[in-house]
């Protein structure tokens, strides 16, 4: 009734239709500060928008998704009153022991911010909201702000997103710049049926270094919402960049997270995902070598429990030589939750001496948990070496027994196992407080049901 | 007349070559010859140009010689492919034998010897058994290797006895040993220095290359040539190669320095 | 003022021979409910198939070319210039003077030995679309051992194959299965009673040999309680200039604690389209096992399956894919488990020649609180020069805590480093390519029979010939 898909009948669409027009005038009108291009950008985008169908069931990047779980038209895309509790969410937004600088959201508003010091700025480094970019940076943003392709099925979700991105980070690193700790992007949701729209662009030029850790988090646990984020990595030659993101919405949530990695001659990417909330989750990760000798790394772990579905895509193509990428998902699952994991690598034929590793495994801690792999390959060029595994399995009743025979009761057990199996991915988040956090926010999942 | 000749060019001939990898020349106008039924023995520090040398001789693509020529028994080697060197009775033990999957090592001596045969003939299977258990026994080769795949799971010593294995069974006019020593501790290193010593005689030369004297202990040389920066800074007999272990690789600097 | 220069025949590949054709039945090109009529007249067939086969054409019409996930060659196919049936219209015969003499000729070129050709345990060699030759060896038929053609199958024995016939492959599975059921001729009816153990592989060989006519066997094996069996087909195919279109439909039964293992060695020239929906239902205690080479044909999809529907039933499908210039394999293996501690095991090895292109796609299912269920899989994918390609697309679905799926794939080459070794050791770099290739597939083809992992072998050093260099 209120979704907008190909599929309803002529006469509700064209209703919808004009009401969610309505919201997105009514969302232009309310940003008006904005510089034209922004506003043409986000007009052009929502067109768009409307003329791409819904992911129909048998396209196959949805393989395995449940499509009737996706519909966001109920959401409230105007803009939110101001934040009466702004102050208690900044204190709660404390997750890293040291940061370079912070940004944090509410509802797609700015809270509270941290600047980079004075020294980072003498030597270049934009840290900046998304908003303050668009009238300061223009020139900067016309080159990168959404101009990655969605390979990986969510093109109208992307559409979406730039259609109503209001805020969000630019972190821009100039050549040679080292930066030791993170930086922060905090993102809450705070509203009933709010629809967030998180977006993280880090710019790393050449031989540069720089960190960012992503939070997604609820303040309540029962509201509806809809958070649809963007994140973009660009580096440069010889370029670090370490990007991870904590995501703990409430399982009321419907969530999307296009991310797109691009890695330029001799760089590091090294991206790392922690999903643990929302209702229905789908992560895309392209990872794109786009020049000899880079190296990408890319790792999620993610826990699901009762009706969550956590679906993630991911691409690595390789589209130059000598260089190597990485993919390690690991997923455990609980109650009646549901992982897909789709990966694919792409070497072209250019990209010889290639090396590509795709791994995927999930533990499966319930009768009805349901877990789909689909680990592809396609090569083209002849000098590689690439390898995928995907297994799915269960704990080793020998080893619960191990336990059990020491004293060790048997949820707990399991739960020991079970953070055995994430500790691989826990152990290479770089901030020792963040990673406790990611534990806790695993552990709390395991307990409090 | 005929043998005559043949007496005479009974060597492997190696005049004033030049080799390359890349852009960056590594032997510079090396020369050496090896007469049939002799050992030479060439030492040198590391990355002198030791294993170029076996390489460019094997045909390696890698290598490019940009001047000079090897000749085996008076005939250039230069323009053959490796295959054809090979059949002609020039042998490598490589310094770091590959492994072929799936290959079992029976097969693949068959399928060399079988190269070797005149078209359309092959091996007698029993004979060519016979002479493969012989010449495993005298390797201390468990018979059940034959069916394991070429150098697949080996250790350092049965990769190297395997090597020694093949280079018995397809009889070469001229050895060149790479760093065969390497991986070996010492029992592996008798085995395989008792099977090269069986080997000897006036039908092969042999070339052996070393970093260490240790394996020269084994298998006594004829001469000892030291290398450095390309090419052979110093010749002698056997104890060279001592002399050289007394006094060390820096001794060879000074040599070269002087010499140049 | 041009003379062609003198050919010297070359028995390269036995294959690549055709012999004038002259058929008394032909179903001309195009397909209609005429055609199906045509068919069902000329064979005699009781109304329930032609019904069944009209309904199949109506499917066959409804459902798009699957070019949403496959390759868009498929869409290269014209239906209308195929001929969907031509016959001789003999009767399958028994004694070898009643096979003409043209057939007999067929048998020696493929190199099918003497003894054999009278020996095995029931030739039923197919010579376009019907049973040529037919020869049930006494010791098979003594034991209740029905081998014959699908036409005499469903013609003598409906009570035996009706039951089964389309019920593991049903016609609206694919659009090339429902193609199938419309014009199905030829192809073995095989029933094993309870207990047999059929010491002789049953086999089949099987050949193309009319230009734009094709083939569209249809298969059914029933291996009764504890019976075991084992089939085998191998196809060779003469050279066209234009595409020829093969689409089978093989369907097996393994009753509680059977056995069937079913082995294809296929070589078809590379201007085939080889269509073919291979799956098993296996029940309580009972074992399929699939072994699947395919080399030759223009584009091959085939994903044979197993559906474990009974407690401890096991599926297996080994197959060995080698794509070269100009081909495409598309192959892979279905495993859908339906019952508890089921087991299946999948082992595929591909090889990528010249611009040849290999894809495994792959399905392993545990649906529904199944306890004990295991699948293993293995593909493995060789690549020769750099404009070759290899894909693979595996798709798991594993429901429960008590299951386990182990998937992995490789992709690799033949080193150069290696092939300078082997040179080292005196073999040319054809020599050295083959031999790697073998060895990359050795350890599957060690579970083949004897003579097919012969016939292999000379193939792969046929197929490697010129791809070097």
């Amino acid at each position: 009734m209120n979704s907008i898909t190909e599929d309803v009948p002529k006469k509700t669409e064209s209703k919808s239709v004009t009401t969610f027009k309505e919201t997105f005038n009514q969302h232009i009108e309310d940003i008006d500060t904005t510089p034209g291009w922004w506003r043409r950008m986000k007009r052009e985008a929502f067109e768009a928008f409307l003329e791409t169908p819904m992911p129909k069931r048998k396209d196959e990047s949805w393989r395995f998704a449940s499509l009737s779980n996706l519909s966001f038209a109920e959401f409230d895309y105007g803009k939110p009153p101001s934040i009466a509790n702004a102050q208690e969410l900044v204190e709660k937004s404390n997750v890293l022991e040291h940061q370079s600088g912070s940004f944090i959201f509410a509802d797609n508003q700015t809270i509270d911010a941290e600047k980079a010091s004075f020294e980072l700025q003498q030597k270049g480094v934009i840290w900046t909201s998304l908003r303050e970019a668009t009238s300061k940076h223009g020139e900067l943003l016309k080159d990168y702000f959404m101009k990655q392709e969605v390979h990986l099925g969510s093109e109208k979700f992307a559409l979406l997103h730039s259609a109503f991105v209001e805020n969000g980070v630019l972190l821009y690193v100039p050549k040679g710049v080292e930066i030791e700790y993170p930086f922060l992007s905090y993102n809450w949701i705070t509203r009933n049926n709010a629809a967030a729209f998180p977006h993280t662009l880090i710019i790393a030029e050449e031989f540069s270094k720089v960190s960012l850790v992503e939070a997604h988090f609820s303040t309540t646990e029962e509201a509806p919402a809809l958070s649809c984020g963007v994140t973009h990595l660009f580096a440069g030659v010889g370029a670090k960049i370490d990007y991870t993101l904590l995501q703990d919405y409430n399982e009321e949530t419907l969530g999307f997270q296009i991310n797109s990695n691009i890695a330029g001659k001799d760089s590091t990417v090294k991206s790392l995902s922690v999903n643990v909330g929302c209702r229905n989750y789908r992560s895309e990760t392209h990872g794109q070598i786009k020049g000899d000798g880079a190296q990408v790394e890319m790792l999620s772990l993610a826990v699901a429990d009762e009706d969550q579905e956590i679906d993630q895509r991911t691409l690595q193509t390789h589209s130059a030589a000598n260089a190597n990428s990485n993919l390690l998902f690991k997923n455990a699952l609980k109650d009646k939750a549901k992982t897909i994991f789709s990966g694919l690598i792409k070497v072209d034929d250019g990209a010889q001496h290639t090396d590509a590793y795709q791994t995927n495994r999930n533990l499966l801690l319930s009768n009805t948990a349901e877990a789909n792999s689909l680990p592809g390959l396609e090569i083209e060029a002849n000098d590689v070496k690439c390898s995928h595994g995907a297994t799915t399995s269960q704990i080793e009743e020998d080893e619960i027994f191990y336990m059990l025979a020491r004293g060790i009761p048997k949820e707990k057990a399991q739960e020991l196992i079970v953070y055995g199996f994430f500790e691989e991915i826990l152990e290479r988040i770089e901030d020792e407080k963040l990673t406790e956090v990611a534990r806790s926010i695993i552990q709390t999942k395991f307990s409090s049901k | 007349m005929i043998a005559f000749l043949d007496k005479m060019t009974a060597t492997l001939d190696i005049k004033n070559l030049n080799v390359s990898i890349g852009d960056k020349p590594i032997l510079k106008d090396f020369s050496l010859t090896v007469p049939k039924g002799e050992v030479h023995a060439i030492m040198g520090p590391n990355g002198t140009g030791k294993s170029t040398l076996a390489k460019a001789l094997a045909g390696h693509p890698d290598y490019e010689i940009t001047s000079g020529d090897a000749l085996m028994d008076g005939q250039s080697i230069l323009e053959m492919e490796p295959d054809e060197r090979s059949r002609e009775g020039l042998f490598m033990a490589f310094q770091y034998p590959m492994e072929i999957p799936g290959v079992t090592i029976a097969n693949f001596i068959r399928a060399a010897l079988n190269a070797r045969q005149p078209e359309g003939e092959e091996l007698n299977a029993p004979a060519y058994y016979k002479s493969l258990y012989e010449k495993m026994d005298m390797l201390k080769i468990d018979r059940k290797f034959t069916s394991r795949s070429v150098n697949d799971g080996f250790s350092g010593g049965e990769k190297k006895r395997c090597e020694i294995l093949q280079m018995a069974m397809l009889d070469p006019k001229y050895a060149i040993l790479d760093e065969t020593d390497s991986g070996l501790d010492i029992d592996a290193l008798k085995v395989v220095a008792d099977g090269v010593n069986s080997l000897r005689g006036d039908n092969m030369g042999a070339l052996v290359i070393t970093h260490y004297q240790r394996l020269l202990e084994y298998i006594v040389p004829d001469h000892v040539h030291v290398l450095f920066d390309g090419r052979i800074v110093k010749s002698g007999d056997k104890n060279l190669a001592l002399e050289l272990e007394e006094k060390g690789y820096d001794w060879v600097k000074q040599l070269a320095e002087t010499a140049a | 003022m041009t003379t062609a220069p003198t050919q010297i025949e070359i028995d390269r590949d036995k294959g690549d021979f055709q012999y004038p054709e002259q058929h008394k039945f032909d179903a001309g090109t195009g397909l209609s409910e005429k055609t199906i009529d045509y068919i069902c007249d000329v064979k005699g067939e009781d109304d329930w198939v032609r019904s069944y086969r009209k309904r199949a054409l109506k499917v066959f019409e409804s459902k798009p070319m699957p070019t949403h996930w496959a390759t868009k060659d498929l869409e290269n196919i014209d239906f209308d210039k195929i001929r969907y049936y031509l016959a001789d219209g003999q009767r399958a015969s028994r004694s070898w003077e009643d096979v003409p003499d043209d057939v007999k000729e067929t048998f020696e070129r493929l190199g099918i030995p003497e003894n054999e050709r009278k020996f095995l345990a029931g030739v039923e060699a197919q010579f376009d679309s019907e049973a040529a030759y037919s020869n049930i060896k006494d010791a098979v038929a003594k034991d209740g051992v029905i081998f014959v053609g699908s036409t005499e199958g469903l013609l003598k024995h409906p009570e035996i194959f009706r039951k089964w016939f389309g019920k593991v492959i049903p016609t609206g599975d694919n659009k090339f299965s429902a193609l199938n059921s419309a014009v199905f001729s030829g192809g073995s009816f095989i029933y094993v009673p309870p207990g047999v153990k059929v010491s002789h592989p049953l086999q089949a060989y099987f050949r193309i040999n009319a230009e734009n006519f094709g083939q569209f066997e249809r298969t059914l094996i029933i291996a009764d309680e504890g019976s075991e069996v084992t089939y085998m087909e191998g196809c060779t195919a003469p050279k066209f200039d234009t595409a020829t279109l093969h689409s089978a439909v093989v369907e097996l039964v393994a009753m509680p604690g059977a056995k069937i293992e079913y082995i294809t060695v296929q070589n078809w020239s590379s201007n085939v389209y080889n269509l073919v929906t291979k799956r098993a239902l296996a029940h309580e205690n009972s074992v399929v096992k699939w072994i699947d080479c395919n080399i030759g044909s223009r584009l091959t999809m085939k994903y044979p399956g197993v559906v474990l529907k009974g407690r401890k039933a096991r599926g297996e499908v080994l197959s060995i894919a080698l794509a070269n210039d100009g081909q495409h394999q598309d192959t892979g293996a279905k495993m859908i488990h339906a019952a508890d501690e089921t087991t299946s095991n999948v082992i595929s090895k591909s090889i990528s020649v010249g611009d040849g292109r290999s894809t495994y796609r792959g399905q392993v299912h545990m649906p529904k609180n199944l306890k004990g269920c295991k699948n293993n899989t293995e593909c493995d994918a060789l690549l020769i020069n750099t404009n070759s390609r290899t894909d693979t697309y595996p798709a798991i679905t594993v429901r429960g805590d008590s299951n386990s799926v182990q998937h992995e794939a490789s992709v690799s080459k033949v080193s150069a480093e290696q092939i300078f070794y082997m040179q080292q050791r005196g073999l040319s770099e054809g020599e050295a390519m083959s031999l790697s290739v073998n060895g990359f597939v050795n350890d599957l083809t060690r579970q083949f029979p004897m003579e097919y992992s012969v016939e292999l072998k000379r193939l792969i050093e046929l197929e490697m010939e010129g791809s070097v260099g």
